[in-house]
């Protein structure tokens, strides 16, 4: 067992912010996920002439996908598990365990939780005419939250180690978890109606009847034909139909 | 850190083109529709921030209002340029993992280093690409497209614009929130904002 009693998590974390950079079909963000685990195995060079190392460095960057912010706590764990001198298949199993773990929490926490709440309130701050202020108040709050996680994540990795699950079950995780699905609905609920009101300000009578019809007809059309029918295609047919329309009845 | 997202995008292009309230308006645009998209594992989806840059360097070219429609189509045709290319960028770095497969088994961490570096540069490029693609794509639809409908028609394409990035975000949001206890959430925030909307 090797050491290590000041782990650089600083420069682990650094790379952790470019983990999605080099995300491909093959590995997924194993590269970034390697990239980011190295400079915590660097101990470990001393030990049997690098081969620990290396072989580390190699298990480091095979397939893993999760949550961005989340990686970090399978790349400390894992980096611990090496230094603790666990077997190269604990230490591929842990990696494979936490995969679909990170990325349910992850999803659940930050996609449809802390990225929809505070970009919603970016969006009421703007139709509330607080202009660059909400989009100021947005990166900064989003952050603070975003790189809290990432932070916390690396470090509760590096410190469980193979034990890294009882991390999962933190009691702040649980109830992040349970309020971001109604403080997401409650905010981009409010968001809507408000982005509307600022949007079609600038319309009037038949140009504001016709918006609602065509939001209201596009709703239905998006919810049932999910999987065909995004709301970039929608948006594009619409687009098309209004440009023939305007042309025609001129 | 969310530089990229459409509401900064868009402001910050428009502070830059010295018109904020343009910058503001297709931000939030494309900010709705961004709520169509869920950013997991290996799916598809367009790229809306570059998307947003380009469309207000559309809408800025046209006053106020007039100048959404043709920002939202500039704006949707180059997230769907840069949806398609982050594929083939995400395969050109597959090529490049498995042509170095055998070194990166060995454990060579400069080389997984570059491979990283390489393929950050690789994605850097392609993002100004379709970034390049959208302004150019905003110059064309100025020049040939601007000019040739009339006012009303221009209002329809904003119309059409506003009307798919609120139906966009609304069935996005909806797929999330499902038919839990959440959907009395969701119907509570938008009749608080109806509310708030009107009082304004």
């Amino acid at each position: 067992m090797t050491s290590a009693p000041r782990p650089p998590l600083g420069r682990s974390l650094l790379r952790l912010f470019t983990v999605q950079g080099s995300w491909n079909y093959e590995r997924l963000q194993g590269i970034g996920v390697g990239v980011a685990e190295e400079p915590l195995l660097r101990d470990l060079q001393a030990a049997g002439n690098g081969a620990a190392y290396r072989a580390a460095v190699a298990r480091g960057a095979h397939f893993f996908n999760a949550h961005p912010y989340l990686c970090g706590l399978a790349v400390g764990a894992a980096a611990r598990a090496e230094h603790e001198g666990a077997t190269p298949n604990q230490v591929e199993r842990l990696r494979s365990a936490l995969c679909g773990p990170l990325g349910s929490l992850g999803d659940r926490l930050v996609w449809a939780g802390w990225l929809p709440v505070t970009s919603g309130l970016a969006l009421i701050g703007v139709a509330l005419g607080l202009g660059m202020g909400a989009i100021l108040g947005f990166l900064v709050v989003y952050n603070v939250g975003h790189v809290a996680l990432r932070w916390w994540a690396l470090r509760a990795g590096w410190a469980h180690g193979v034990r890294v699950a009882a991390a999962l079950h933190q009691p702040f995780l649980q109830r992040a978890a349970a309020w971001s699905g109604p403080a997401m609905a409650l905010v981009v609920g409010a968001a809507l109606p408000l982005s509307t009101g600022y949007l079609a300000a600038g319309f009037t009578g038949w140009a504001r009847g016709l918006l609602f019809g065509a939001a209201a007809a596009g709703c239905p059309l998006l919810w049932w034909g999910r999987g065909r029918l995004t709301g970039l295609r929608y948006g594009l047919a619409l687009l098309a139909v209004a440009a023939l329309a305007g042309w025609v009845w001129r | 850190m969310m530089i990229a997202r459409p509401i900064v995008a868009g402001s910050v292009a428009g502070a830059i083109l010295g018109d904020l309230a343009t910058g503001l308006q297709l931000g939030v645009l494309f900010e709705l529709f961004q709520y169509d998209v869920m950013p997991m594992g290996a799916v598809r989806y367009p790229e809306y921030g570059p998307a947003t840059v380009a469309a207000v360097s559309t809408a800025h070219a046209a006053a106020g209002t007039l100048g959404l429609g043709l920002g939202a189509l500039v704006g949707l045709v180059t997230g769907m340029l840069g949806g398609m290319s982050m594929s083939v960028v995400r395969r050109a770095t597959a090529r490049a993992v498995q042509a170095v497969a055998g070194r990166l088994e060995a454990g060579d961490a400069h080389l997984l280093v570059r491979l990283h570096v390489t393929a950050i540069a690789r994605d850097a490029l392609r993002a100004a690409a379709v970034t390049t693609a959208g302004l150019g794509l905003a110059q064309v639809v100025r020049v040939y497209f601007a000019g040739t409908l009339p006012l009303r028609g221009v209002t329809l394409l904003g119309v059409a614009a506003v009307a798919a990035a609120i139906a966009a975000a609304t069935a996005g949001t909806l797929r999330v929130v499902g038919r839990g206890a959440n959907l009395g959430w969701f119907v509570a925030g938008i009749a608080g904002g109806t509310v708030l909307a009107w009082l304004r």
